[in-house]
């Protein structure tokens, strides 16, 4: 009882996590119909940059309370940049092009970053430490046990999601990008600029992964090059499994697939060697039999 | 409208725009290229002899033994000065030296030829003609043959030389990096040149036309590589292995290229098809463990076919992509112990046939040429089959739902049983390939089916050219044989993939053949 306790708190500080790049995804799939391989890629060098601030630019003895912020700020400076990078030099000449195109350079995109990263950021060819950016040590509840970077996840991620549907619903970026998801010709005669608010999806997606990042590295102790990679994985299909487009549903679609992962680790065939498998199989199944997820609309078929 | 733009110009002059620019615009580029190959290009000896080969100097004794990449600059620079030839001329030299001033650079030797060459290639592709190239008239039948016969047989020169082009390894050659990339750039310039006049198109639609005759003597060449410089055990090895890939991504290239399904899992299917191999080795013979590898993963084909009746475009894309993850983990963590796990599977025998081994050298031939010419009849049989079923009914069908599936649906096209049949046949080819893989190989480990191999036969299949039937072979021999030349970069290999990916997707869509 305790064990199947404490692996659901596990999955559901993964899921978390997963659902702060989920986010992105769902944001960004919603609008311009583009399975962005390389967000992932975006949150990965996040958390570098996180790395990398923290062990050259930060004393030593930097306390928590001021490294943390500078670890985010910087982490979401870092994707966001990437991200606009990749917006503006690789995607934005697409626009318009075979639709095979844009998910092709997606890929490229990834393996880009991710071999940039690996070749030219110094022991990323191993796996590095994370530092340590919050008190250790964790909550006792029962038969469960949360490390406290376990809590900060379980309580920013759903924070910022509820933030993020707020501005969505009420601002005037909000309404445009929802205007653009709905039917982009019509939002452009209505005199709604769409470079403009894809470019601002990419902020916004970038930033959200990039406060993840942070929050992953300092959670798991540990960051390499193929988290970026993987875990957009299970971002997409959290995504998907809440129904694209919907930014609740991305997260409740996280919390789901980390309680899957976790779980199917424990208890299923295979044990945790396999538990990617049962995630992926998931994967396939939503996008069988439910494409449009939770909470999702039917995708209706564009004339 | 067009007022304004000749309004300083007599109304009696006609547009100057069609004028041809004079042949002599050429010359001062050339002779840039001429003087930077005959001049000195390193300026100290470096590791591994003088560099190039001949020191500068000595050519006026004996301009005749002028190698390498000085004759490639000579010949480029000559031909500059055929006016039609010269950008294509500039582009070849520009690359020649910009390979060789980096290579120099790396050592920390200056280059006075490299700079000079560099410029005169620019001067050449500014001030060259763009213009279309000439159409010529098809010869008659007498004179067709043995002008194919002596174009193909310029075709294996080509690919045996390209593919000893820098030797073996580094220990053997230390400039061999930088020699390979350099032929690379003479090799552009030349089959540059030869489009600029029309020929490459003409010969293409002269073997269209003796389509019979060309392939035979197509296979004839192919087979007669081992007669050539490339004849070494060493580059069969090399050129069988081209030869796996190239199958495998001529299979992947009627998923992708002709049906228009994104299958980011392909890999698994060659890797399906080796292990069947694999685990049947010693029970049965390479026929039998190579049907049933091809069969195996031909049904598996179907299962990962099966939700294309359901999804389309983006998420099909990741359904294959679960598949092949799902697959490389079952086969990490040796599933049912068919896969060895991470101990690979070893000790798989040679193919034998008639009590020769495959992996022994018969006749006068060197060891491999067994497996090289088995590869050579695979990529042939696989290329018949994607040239086959891209003019059949199949085939249109497959055209149709790429372009657009609402459409094809609504023509009368049954799409559901075109793309799971796409899968089907697919999977059988790579399969195919993978118990062949199987045997060379002698052992199969997970390691060879990540999905990093997925991509890189996908972009084998863009850059050749999505749907063409020689695009799969060009891409895959490109692909395959830059990092089995290029091993001092083998550090940067998927940082280029990935970037080679985002350049073409946004420079040339097509591929390099395109259809």
């Amino acid at each position: 009882m305790s064990t199947l306790a404490q692996q659901i708190v596990n999955g559901l500080v993964l899921g978390a996590l997963i659902g702060l790049i989920a986010l992105g995804y769902t944001m960004l799939y919603g609008i311009v119909q583009l399975i962005n391989f390389a967000h992932g890629e975006v949150f990965m060098v996040g958390a570098f940059g996180a790395h990398f601030v923290s062990l050259r630019l930060l004393p030593a003895d930097t306390p928590w309370y001021t490294a943390l912020p500078v670890m985010c700020v910087t982490a979401v400076a870092v994707s966001v940049a990437v991200a606009v990078a990749v917006e503006r030099l690789a995607y934005r000449p697409l626009r318009g092009a075979h639709k095979l195109a844009p998910l092709i350079t997606a890929l490229g995109v990834s393996i880009l970053l991710q071999e940039v990263v690996r070749v030219f950021y110094p022991g990323a060819t191993a796996p590095l430490a994370f530092p340590r950016a919050f008190p250790d040590g964790h909550l006792v509840l029962g038969p469960v046990t949360v490390l406290w970077t376990g809590v900060l996840a379980l309580a920013v991620a759903p924070l910022l999601a509820a933030a993020l549907h707020l501005y969505v619903e009420r601002s005037r970026l909000g309404r445009a990008m929802r205007a653009t998801a709905q039917d982009p010709e019509t939002a452009r005669l209505m005199g709604i600029d769409p470079d403009r608010v894809i470019l601002a999806t990419f902020v916004l997606g970038a930033a959200l992964a990039g406060v993840g990042a942070v929050l992953y590295g300092i959670h798991y102790t540990q960051i390499d090059t193929a988290i970026g990679f993987q875990n957009g994985i299970f971002a997409f299909t959290a995504a998907v499994l809440g129904g694209i487009g919907s930014i609740r549903g991305a997260m409740l679609g996280a919390l789901s697939i980390g309680l899957v992962k976790s779980l199917a680790g424990q208890y299923a065939w295979g044990g945790a060697q396999y538990d990617y498998v049962w995630v992926f199989a998931l994967l396939i199944l939503v996008l069988m039999f439910r494409p449009q997820g939770f909470l999702g609309r039917p995708e209706r078929v564009r004339a | 409208m067009t007022s304004s733009f000749v309004r300083d110009r007599p109304v009696t002059e006609a547009p100057s725009r069609r004028e041809p620019r004079p042949a002599w615009r050429s010359a001062p580029g050339a002779a840039l290229v001429l003087l930077g190959a005959l001049s000195p290009w390193a300026s100290a000896v470096i590791p591994g002899g003088a560099y190039p080969g001949l020191a500068t100097l000595q050519f006026f004794d004996a301009p005749y033994l002028v190698t390498g990449f000085r004759l490639h600059l000579l010949l480029l620079g000559l031909a500059a000065l055929l006016p039609r030839a010269s950008r294509a001329a500039g582009a070849g030299a520009a690359v020649i030296a910009l390979v060789h001033i980096a290579f120099l650079a790396a050592l920390g030797v200056l280059s006075f030829g490299g700079p000079v060459t560099l410029a005169g290639g620019a001067l050449l592709i500014w001030l060259g003609r763009r213009e279309p190239a000439p159409e010529w008239k098809l010869p008659s039948r007498a004179l067709a043959w043995p002008i194919l016969v002596a174009a193909f047989a310029a075709l294996l020169w080509a690919v045996s030389a390209m593919l000893t082009a820098g030797g073996q390894s580094r220990a053997t050659n230390p400039h061999g990096g930088a020699e390979f990339l350099s032929f690379l750039g003479f090799a552009v310039g030349l089959f540059g040149i030869l489009s600029a006049y029309g020929v490459l198109s003409w010969l293409s639609a002269l073997a269209e036309r003796h389509r019979a005759f060309s392939l035979t003597v197509l296979l004839a060449c192919a087979m007669l590589l081992p007669l050539t410089e490339a004849g070494t055990g060493y580059w069969m090895t090399v050129a069988s292995t081209i030869g796996i890939y190239a199958a495998t991504a001529i299979g992947l290239n009627i998923v992708v290229g002709l049906a228009g399904l994104l299958d980011l899992g392909y890999v698994a299917f060659l890797g399906i098809g080796a292990f069947t191999a694999a685990n049947l080795a010693h029970v049965v013979s390479f026929p039998v463990a190579a049907l049933a590898g091809a069969v195996v993963a031909g049904l598996l084909g179907v299962v990962v076919g099966a939700p294309t009746l359901r999804v389309r475009g983006d998420y099909l894309a990741i359904v294959t992509l679960a598949f092949g993850e799902i697959f490389f983990r079952a086969a990490q963590n040796d599933i049912g112990g068919l896969t060895g796990g991470a101990n690979s599977i070893p000790g798989i025998p040679p193919i034998t046939l008639f009590g020769q081994g495959f992996d022994q050298p018969v006749g006068g031939l060197p060891a491999g040429f067994l497996y090289y010419a088995l590869t050579v009849l695979l990529v042939a049989g696989t290329m018949a089959v994607l040239a086959n079923l891209k003019h059949s009914r199949t085939g249109r069908a497959w055209l149709a739902i790429r372009e657009d599936e609402d459409v094809a649906r609504a023509m009368g096209v049954r799409t559901g049983r075109a793309k799971i049949l796409a899968f089907l046949v697919g999977a059988t080819l790579a399969g195919l390939a993978g118990a062949v893989f199987a045997h060379k190989l002698g052992t199969v480990g997970y390691e060879s089916f990540d999905f990093s191999e997925s991509v890189t036969l996908l972009a084998a299949v863009i850059l050749g050219g999505m749907g063409t039937v020689p695009g799969a072979l060009v891409g895959a021999s490109l692909l395959f044989v830059l990092p089995e030349k290029l091993r001092e970069f083998s550090d940067y290999r998927l940082m280029l993939f990935g970037l080679a990916l985002i350049l073409i997707m946004r420079f040339r869509p097509k591929g390099l053949v395109s259809s």
